[in-house]
């Protein structure tokens, strides 16, 4: 059952090339309902007892590979994640000629392959193949259907990551050379040096770095947000980048913990710049996308700092913002599309009014962006509440200056709000959700409310598989 | 020994099969003496016996090595004569002669694989080469293929000499042409005789001249560029296979130990080193397809050659080796395939645009196999490269970051190609049609790009 986690996105993705034009839509919708369904069963299934192992063969498969997949609460939630987020792109691309294209369809679902296979991989060159298979999907995407003036940036893209991949490609052959494997409780066992493994852990962290972005590595980001169609900016910043942080967690520190000393306060120092900096841009911004764009930085900033303090409290609340941010970015950036399909721009300058003529759309979108900000009630307060107690705990006064992205978080978020929805109405006409946009917005809405009542959902899900991997970093073998 | 004779056998027929003039029963003459020569390498590999057990020769002695390194030659041979059938049918009253050149050249290559004596291995080098040297020109109404084909003669008998002097200064240094007895003549020595450092210096420089290493790479771009786009496959395919295999058993095996190794290890590492940012750094700026081919070639000369001073035993270097050559191959082969298919006079990269509007399952093709030769997963081109990195990194793990290095500068040109192919073009183009033969080919090219490393640990 486990391999269909594997043979439905291949299917679709290959079968949803030779089916007529009309049915696409629904076939791509239906395509990845089966995929959700899977995911279910296996969380039904799953009892909170530490990793579950997919292919029970663990033997030498081709010069050190292992055919090792399997997953824990971790793993799961994300792949949820993984799972609830790719309908929701394909529906709310629903008005679009893009929902239409099989091309388009196909790349999704091989990109949902790739993301399956990163979330559920225990071999270190596995994570690596299908890390890379995620990227090619997003750039095609972006390259056929994205803003005309998008070539120079999503070259600039895949440039950078592929880079980025190299260097973790590296620190993998690293490790490899000293374990019997590439499984990871082997490559776990490996003991290095404290300065070999601050090498090592660099080259991973080069990899997440670019994408996840972290200041000073997120060149690439906003350019490539703007320019790509709203589908694949959806997908970079909802899911794409939740790997890098999954990987954080999974790879980068439980294989080295020796280098947990050397890297721990540079890294948490860049992502609390980065949440700062890139708050601040955004406040500025004129384009109501990049906004966005520096938004989903800032934020995912404070969770790469909070992962890297290694702290209970501070994992489990990162848990719960990927998850809450996946889902208020695919949103916001729907919020944005939405605008865009009507007006046919996004530069706050020339928008406003719009409360009055939708205001079922000023609704939702206002719920949205009170997530955004992380008020209480929704999932993203308790998420950065977490968070930001275990960047205080690790240094005070880091925790106080990103505690500043509460603040400066409202700033951009209302002020790219108020700009458009309020104001003298600029447009004659401004047409209500359609119910495709609004299945999405209300979906996400209501999840994220739900969660912000009770994150217990959440975190008494992965907490046992935290505990895990947290007790084998610091338990004296591991160190 | 028996695959050697059917491919020179089938040679020989499809010569006298173009007094027919018709093509396609040339072509099909090769390509069922290719099959043949397939199936008979497979049972000889399983079963260990060979047919004709009576015919022997002590110059050559097909080993397990030698055999699957000719099963290489002979499939991708075969696909190439596939994808190259459109154009040499262009040409009925020469059919002949190129097909025939093609599969001499193979029986080379194939010689070159199994020799035990630097004499068979001269013999297989000439027999390699001179064929090349006709066909690089065979398209004689084009100035730059006249032009390919007397660089390459010229150049290409200039590194001959130099091999034949290398050799005698190695026959001076041990009285012998066996590679077994002068790897026992270097063990005996108690110093190295600089006679026999000289002579594998000049060996060395003939070899990296041969496989179009930097610095005696300048012929390799223009020849690739002018030759006719079959040739260019075959040259970059079947004769890099055979010239590595060759380079590596002569070095592994009869140069491999203690000091030497050391001597020669040197210069290969600063050969590396020049040949990666050479072939990289030419190749960003390119604006021919074939060209842009040619300097990439050159870089994967350079990964491969990080095998030679990996100090991996010769049991795995050469199994490396044939996974990376195989996994090479058959991208060079999809690769060629769109280059024929596109036919473009002037080869420029931009002719590529709206592939996908004009063939979408070449565009397909020609993207795996881009994907393949940047080494992005899953392509067999990523695995075969892991693999060596992997082998590489133990003794030399700098080197392995250069080349990584190098794999980020070169995914750049790739790219450009990638996104030719995927972009739409500026005026409406007609459709391309392909052969069921071409089409045939490139799904087994495919699957060799997507599936090899999958299947690879199953046998």
């Amino acid at each position: 059952m486990e391999l269909l986690l594997f043979i439905l996105p291949v299917f679709f993705a290959l079968s949803v090339l030779i089916v007529p034009k009309k049915g696409v839509r629904a076939y791509g919708i239906i395509g990845s309902l089966a995929v959700l369904g899977v995911v279910i069963a296996c969380m039904m299934q799953y009892s909170n007892d530490g990793t579950v192992h997919l292919f029970a063969d663990k033997k030498d498969w081709l010069s050190g590979i292992t055919l090792s997949f399997g997953y824990d609460g971790i793993s799961l939630l994300m792949l949820l994640l993984t799972a609830v987020l790719v309908p929701l792109v394909l529906v709310s691309n629903f008005k679009n000629e893009l929902a239409e294209n099989r091309l388009f369809t196909s790349m999704v679902f091989f990109m949902q392959l790739g993301l399956i296979g990163v979330f559920i991989s225990m071999d270190g060159l596995w994570f690596y193949v299908f890390w890379e298979i995620t990227l090619i999907p997003i750039f095609l995407i972006s390259w056929w259907f994205g803003a005309p003036e998008r070539k120079a940036a999503l070259m600039k893209f895949f440039i950078y990551t592929f880079v980025g991949s190299l260097a973790m490609l590296a620190a993998l052959i690293g490790i490899k050379v000293n374990a019997a494997s590439f499984y990871i409780e082997d490559l776990k066992a490996v003991v290095f040096t404290s300065k070999a493994a601050c090498w090592l852990a660099l080259g991973f962290f080069l990899a997440f770095a670019i994408k996840i972005p972290i200041f000073p590595f997120h060149t690439w980001q906003p350019d490539t947000y703007t320019k790509s169609p709203m589908a694949g900016t959806m997908l970079l910043s909802g899911i794409m980048l939740k790997m890098a942080l999954y990987g954080m967690i999974r790879w980068m520190i439980p294989l080295f913990p020796e280098a947990m000393a050397c890297i721990q306060y540079p890294i948490i120092v860049l992502a609390t710049i980065g949440v700062v900096y890139a708050a601040v841009i955004a406040i500025k911004q004129k384009d109501m996308k990049r906004v966005f764009a520096f938004a989903s930085m800032s934020h995912v900033g404070l969770i790469a700092a909070a992962i890297m303090t290694w702290d209970f409290d501070a994992l489990s609340g990162s848990m719960v913002q990927i998850i809450n941010h996946g889902l208020v970015a695919v949103g916001l950036f729907l919020a944005v599309e939405i605008i865009e399909r009507r007006t046919a721009t996004r530069n706050l300058a020339d928008l406003g009014g719009f409360a009055k003529q939708a205001p079922k759309f000023a609704f939702w979108f206002a719920v949205l962006a009170f997530a955004s900000v992380s008020v209480p009630l929704t999932s993203g307060f308790i998420g950065e509440f977490l968070m930001l107690k275990g960047l205080v705990q690790f240094d005070m006064i880091i925790g106080i200056i990103a505690g500043t992205t509460l603040i400066l978080g409202a700033v951009y978020t209302f002020r790219a709000y108020q700009l458009s929805m309020y104001g003298p109405v600029t447009r004659d006409q401004f047409a209500d959700l359609h119910w495709s946009e609004l299945i999405v917005l209300a979906i996400i809405v209501i999840a994220v409310v739900i969660l912000g009542i009770y994150p217990a959902a959440i975190t008494d899900f992965v907490n046992p598989s935290l505990k895990i991997v947290l007790e084998t970093v610091s338990t004296p073998s591991g160190l | 020994m028996d695959a050697l004779l059917i491919v020179f056998a089938s040679g020989l027929i499809s010569l006298f099969a173009a007094f027919a003039k018709k093509p396609w029963l040339v072509v099909s003459s090769a390509m069922a003496g290719l099959l043949a020569a397939i199936i008979v390498i497979i049972v000889q590999l399983q079963t260990g016996k060979a047919f004709f057990d009576f015919l022997t020769y002590e110059g050559l002695s097909f080993d397990q090595f030698a055999l699957l390194f000719s099963l290489a030659i002979c499939v991708l041979s075969l696909l190439i004569i596939g994808i190259g059938y459109e154009r040499f049918k262009e040409n009925p009253t020469h059919t002949g002669e190129y097909i025939g050149l093609l599969m001499f050249s193979a029986t080379g290559a194939m010689i070159m694989t199994a020799y035990t004596d630097m004499f068979m291995f001269f013999l297989g080098l000439e027999i390699l080469s001179i064929p090349i040297y006709v066909m690089a020109g065979s398209n004689k109404a084009d100035v730059r293929s006249s032009e390919a084909s007397l660089k390459y003669f010229l150049t290409g008998s200039f590194a001959t000499g130099i091999f034949l002097f290398g050799l005698a200064w190695v026959y001076g240094a041990t009285g012998t042409f066996k590679l077994q007895e002068i790897q026992m003549k270097i063990e005996e020595m108690d110093t190295l005789s600089p006679i026999l450092m000289i002579g594998v210096l000049l060996i060395m420089a003939s070899f990296i001249f041969k496989i179009g290493a930097a610095p005696f790479h300048f012929w390799s771009p223009d020849v690739y560029d002018g030759a006719p786009p079959a040739v260019t496959g075959f040259m970059a395919s079947v004769v890099k296979i055979a010239a590595f295999y060759a380079f590596l058993k002569m070095f592994a095996l009869c140069f491999g130990q203690g000091e030497l190794f050391l001597f020669w290890k040197g210069a290969l590492v600063v050969m590396i080193i020049i040949t990666l940012f050479v072939g990289n750094l030419s190749a960003l700026r390119q604006v021919r397809f074939k060209r842009l081919l040619a300097y990439s070639s050159i870089t994967h000369v350079g990964y491969t050659l990080l095998l030679f001073v990996s100090q991996v035993d010769f049991f795995f270097s050469s199994q490396y080796l044939w996974f990376y050559m195989f996994a090479y191959g058959f991208s060079i082969v999809g690769i060629i395939a769109v280059a024929i298919a596109v036919n473009d006079s002037e080869d420029r990269i931009d002719a590529l645009r709206g592939l996908g509007k004009r063939n979408p399952f070449l565009a397909i093709v020609g993207i795996v196999s881009l994907l393949s030769l940047a080494g992005i997963p899953p392509t067999s081109g990523f695995f075969a490269k892991y693999i060596l990195f992997s082998a590489a990194w133990k003794s030399a793990a700098w080197l392995v970051i250069i080349a990584l290095i190098n794999s980020g500068i070169s995914i750049y040109y790739y790219l450009k190609v990638i996104v030719a192919i995927a972009s739409p073009a500026d005026q409406e183009q007609e459709k391309i049609k392909l052969s069921p033969l071409t089409i045939a080919v490139l799904v087994i090219a495919l699957a060799g790009m997507l599936g090899f490393s999958f299947v690879l640990p199953l046998l």
